[in-house]
């Protein structure tokens, strides 16, 4: 047995010897090695169901447009320009575009109004995982080709409202010469797929099933899109490479917008759940870049002198927040005093320092403080105020004897306490700080707090089914789009409106800015609504999360406000100065 | 062989009970719409004005959650009702005795090939980590029978680490020999940034070199209860009339020990190896999300996590198999250890 434990440990010592001199040599290629928290699953992209896989297919594949932190708006990609908008009567939107004239697959064929067409008929086609595009792309009803013109197509579009001219170019572009090369779809018309009283036609059965034949799912490497990047290798959980293209048709502009950038040669996707792990990684300069780090990481990094040296750090405002939402259908809160009594029991900024090192933004509302045209900036921001609860509370009638609970007559007459279940999701450290803070605010002015951490699946099922009157939850949000349909009108309680709340005024609100696209009157009806939350309290936005990314000192990352938090495409090494 | 083809059945009808419990269990407690749900909250390209409700309905539809669960229900209004063959429990057992586990919620492809995909990174870890645990743990006992001052130490520091959770010493080990301000040996994760190249060797060595880190930290939290119960028995053992009656023939301690003490007190270790291989799957959850290999525990823990019914059923189950076959293995080697043993 010693023989056997020496061998191990010569063994060992060998390997290291072997091994760990080894170390990544990336200071001069185009080479980028990103850090993913967790796998795309699926690459499908019919099937794009998380970050990863979106950030795959905006390298792979183009749509017509493409969202814009920097312009606050969608901006033409495969478009030669901005759709051109008519409305053909009360209910039906007709949005031409043109596709660009140097725009090419990989097998050097130009990308077609056919190939457009032919890409809505895939995300129509019985026996395909369309449920998705179906829902989101559902709106575009048809497809009109140009005769004159192979490029220019209109598409027919039900509903009036502006985001719907932003949605109808915001679905990557399939080759009809990989999927259908001899063009049997365009025989059928959009219409005729999307009926699904009718039986289904051979050939599209047929298609069906050669798309499936595809295992796009696992391959996704037999679909090339007209992206800058193809996908080279994927391992499963491990990494994924995308290669750039050596010819891409975009490299022939002459001046390319931002959208049309693509600099680094590889982009390697290191899959790596644990946050300790990735900090290390990046430390060891096993990945270059790692985004969305926590705040604890982030600042014990920047502390670092040696980490000084070899990382560049860079933070930036995001539209994501974290909230605490009222159930204003249960009886307890079904007054708009009680529930702004309870907001004041938060400390936002002691929150903001415990889970956040100080750096996050509070804000008056659902607008992030960033979009200055739209935030409004009169109303005062949530201050931490016992005595101003219990004064709330008092006006709101609720009563309390010496230590007692705090009680009044509910609709009935009968007497109810002001006793609260809060929910939030389980592990996740912000969330629990949160809680635990306001839970000891509230029992300090005599309001009994049960404090519910549970896990997702649950919490979800909790709020559909109004278990729970409180929860602690972040929401996104982005800069272009402003429909707050789903989250606060009447028409999505039931689905996402978990706080119960709608007002006719509230509606009214929710639906004129949904159909506005002038930016000034937008700006007014937003700053009504701004003003309407504050005073309703549905719920209360306790601050702005930052998105914070280390990366090596030699590139320069532009850093974007929506998820991943940076530009893949557009990471440059930087060129040392002679 | 009546006795191994009777507990054969006897696991299988466990595993089989064991799976629908869970089937059941996981399907009636969480709310299908729940998972979708969630699902749609992680796709970052819906946007807010689609008809969540019908959607859900549509995806309940695609992965057959939109059926009974099983072939009878109770409703307080309605009483008993009976649903026939059309129900999900009825739909996977059909396909579980096809050899089908069903298809990914999450990543669309075949429960078995992806299971399969992950048992290649798992076993050489699990492996390694039980073979490496075994041989140290009678390396160490063996050697610490006759030297009682060092046994009492070793035993003492065995004791303290097994208190240890196997998170913190993995963590541990990672920020003590990965780390650039210590001591930079290991990689911090992964089994390599570049595809597997190089012939056979090289890969193994390679493969060897990322494992060392996860493979140490599941020896490392397994050996403790290994040692102190093999020491225990062979301290029993070592008073009995034999070990004497051996020593006075001439014996040496070695020879004693080897010939005559180890195998008589492995057999109580033996009943622990059932319960090692499936530890070690179970610790493997750990160590795979923090060294980000891609295994089975990593599968697990993600499946679970994400509602994936079919990969955690798939899991699961070969988590049973995985049990069924460390028992009957140790039915062998308790065979192989005293022939006297009849089962």
């Amino acid at each position: 047995m010693k023989q056997l434990f020496r061998g191990f440990v010569v063994s060992l010592s060998a390997l290291i010897l072997t091994f760990c001199s080894t170390s990544p040599d990336a200071t001069t290629s185009l080479v980028v090695r990103i850090r993913w928290a967790s796998d795309p699953d699926n690459l499908d992209p019919l099937v794009v169901s998380n970050s990863s896989a979106s950030e795959v297919a905006n390298l792979t594949y183009c749509s017509l447009l493409k969202a814009s932190e920097a312009d606050n708006d969608f901006v033409p990609w495969l478009a030669e320009a901005m759709p051109i908008v008519q409305w053909a009567d009360d209910s039906l939107l007709l949005v031409s575009y043109r596709l660009r004239p140097e725009a090419t697959w990989d097998n050097g064929s130009p990308v077609l109004a056919r190939d457009v067409a032919f890409t809505l008929k895939v995300m129509n086609c019985p026996g395909l995982p369309t449920e998705m595009d179906q829902a989101m792309f559902g709106f575009i009803r048809d497809i009109r080709l140009d005769p004159t013109d192979a490029r220019r197509f209109t598409l027919v579009c039900v509903g009036q409202s502006p985001d719907h001219v932003r949605s109808s170019g915001d679905f990557s572009i399939l080759p009809e010469y990989v999927l259908d090369p001899e063009g049997q779809l365009r025989s059928i018309a959009l219409p005729a797929l999307r009926q699904t009283s009718r039986p289904v036609p051979a050939v599209v059965v047929a298609f069906a099933r050669r798309y499936q034949a595809l295992e796009l799912n696992k391959h996704p490497e037999r679909l090339p899109g007209c992206g800058p990047y193809r996908i080279s290798d994927w391992q499963k959980g491990r990494y994924l490479t995308l290669a750039r293209k050596t010819r891409w048709w975009a490299d022939t502009l002459s001046s390319p917008p931002p959208v049309l950038q693509a600099f680094p040669d590889q982009l390697t996707y290191q899959i790596i759940p644990d946050a300790a792990t990735a900090t290390l990684a990046l430390r060891r300069g096993e990945i270059d870049l790692y985004s969305l780090m926590p705040a604890a990481e982030f600042v014990r990094l920047q502390q670092s002198a040696a980490d000084q040296q070899r990382l560049r750090f860079s933070a930036t405002d995001s539209y994501e927040f974290l909230a605490a939402s009222f159930d204003v259908r249960k009886s307890i809160l079904r007054d708009a005093l009680t529930r702004r009594a309870l907001s004041q029991l938060f400390d936002v900024a002691a929150l903001v320092q415990a889970t956040q090192q100080g750096a996050a933004v509070p804000s008056v509302g659902l607008i992030s403080p960033r979009v200055k045209a739209y935030y409004h900036d009169s109303l005062p921001l949530l201050r931490f105020d016992p005595t101003t609860a219990v004064s709330l509370l008092q006006q709101a009638g609720w009563q309390r004897r010496g230590a007692g609970p705090w009680t009044r007559p509910n609709a009935q007459g009968q007497p109810e306490q002001l006793r609260l279940d809060l929910s939030y999701r389980t592990g996740e450290p912000a969330y629990e700080t949160a809680a635990r803070q306001f839970s000891a605010a509230a029992r300090a002015v005599g309001v009994a707090v049960n404090l519910r951490p549970t896990e997702q699946s649950v919490l979800s099922r909790q709020l559909r089914a109004g278990a729970t009157d409180m929860s602690i939850r972040t929401f996104s949000g982005n800069p272009f789009s402003y429909d707050f349909t789903p989250l606060l009108h009447s028409r999505g309680i039931g689905a996402s409106n978990n706080t119960g709340f709608s007002l006719p005024a509230s509606d009214e609100l929710i639906d004129r800015i949904a159909t506005t696209d002038d930016p000034a009157r937008k700006a007014r009806l937003l700053r009504q609504f701004q003003l309407l939350l504050h005073q309703e309290r549905p719920f209360t936005v306790l601050y702005f999360l930052r998105y914070r990314l280390a990366a090596a000192a030699r590139l320069r990352v532009p850093v974007t406000g929506l998820k991943p938090g940076y530009e893949a495409a557009r990471i440059r090494v930087e060129v040392p100065q002679l | 062989m009546p006795v191994l083809l009777r507990h054969t059945a006897q696991a299988l009808v466990a595993v089989w009970l064991t799976l629908s419990a869970l089937f059941l269990l996981s399907r009636s407690v969480t709310d299908p719409a729940a998972f979708i749900q969630s699902t749609l909250s992680a796709n970052t390209r819906l946007d807010a004005r689609i008809d969540q409700a019908a959607l859900t309905q549509q995806l309940l539809r695609r992965y057959g959650l939109s059926a009974p669960l099983f072939y009878t229900s109770w409703q307080p209004a309605a009483g008993w009702r009976w649903h026939g063959t059309g129900n999900q429990y009825h739909q996977w057992l059909g396909q579980l005795l096809a050899g089908n586990l069903g298809i990914s919620y999450r990543q669309g492809a075949p429960v078995r090939g992806l299971l399969g995909e992950a048992l290649r990174y798992t076993l050489p870890l699990t492996l390694l980590a039980t073979t490496g645990s075994v041989g140290l743990a009678i390396g160490m006992a063996t050697s610490l029978g006759y030297r009682p001052r060092a046994r009492r130490l070793v035993l003492l520091a065995l004791h303290g680490i097994q208190s240890f959770p196997l998170f913190l010493v993995a963590v541990g080990l990672l920020l003590l020999l990965a780390n650039p301000d210590t001591l930079a040996w290991f990689p911090a994760f992964g089994l390599g940034l570049e595809p597997e190249s190089g012939n056979w060797g090289q890969r193994a060595g390679e493969l060897l070199y990322h494992l060392a880190l996860p493979v140490l930290s599941l020896v490392i939290v397994s050996l403790p209860g290994l040692v102190i119960q093999l020491d225990g028995a062979i301290q029993q053992e070592m008073t009995r009339a034999y070990v004497a009656t051996a020593r006075a023939k001439g014996a040496s301690r070695r020879r004693t020990m080897r010939g005559h003490v180890l195998r008589n007190a492995l057999l109580p270790t033996i009943a622990l190896l059932t319960d090692l291989l499936p530890n070690l799957v179970a610790g493997s959850v750990v160590v795979e999300v923090l060294f980000a290999l891609p295994g089975m525990g990593r599968l697990l823990a993600e499946a679970a996590a994400t509602q994936d019914y079919p990969l955690l059923l798939g899991a699961v189950g070969l988590v049973a198999v995985v049990r069924l076959v460390a028992q009957w293995l140790t039915d062998v080697a308790y065979q192989l250890t005293d022939p006297r043993i009849r089962l």
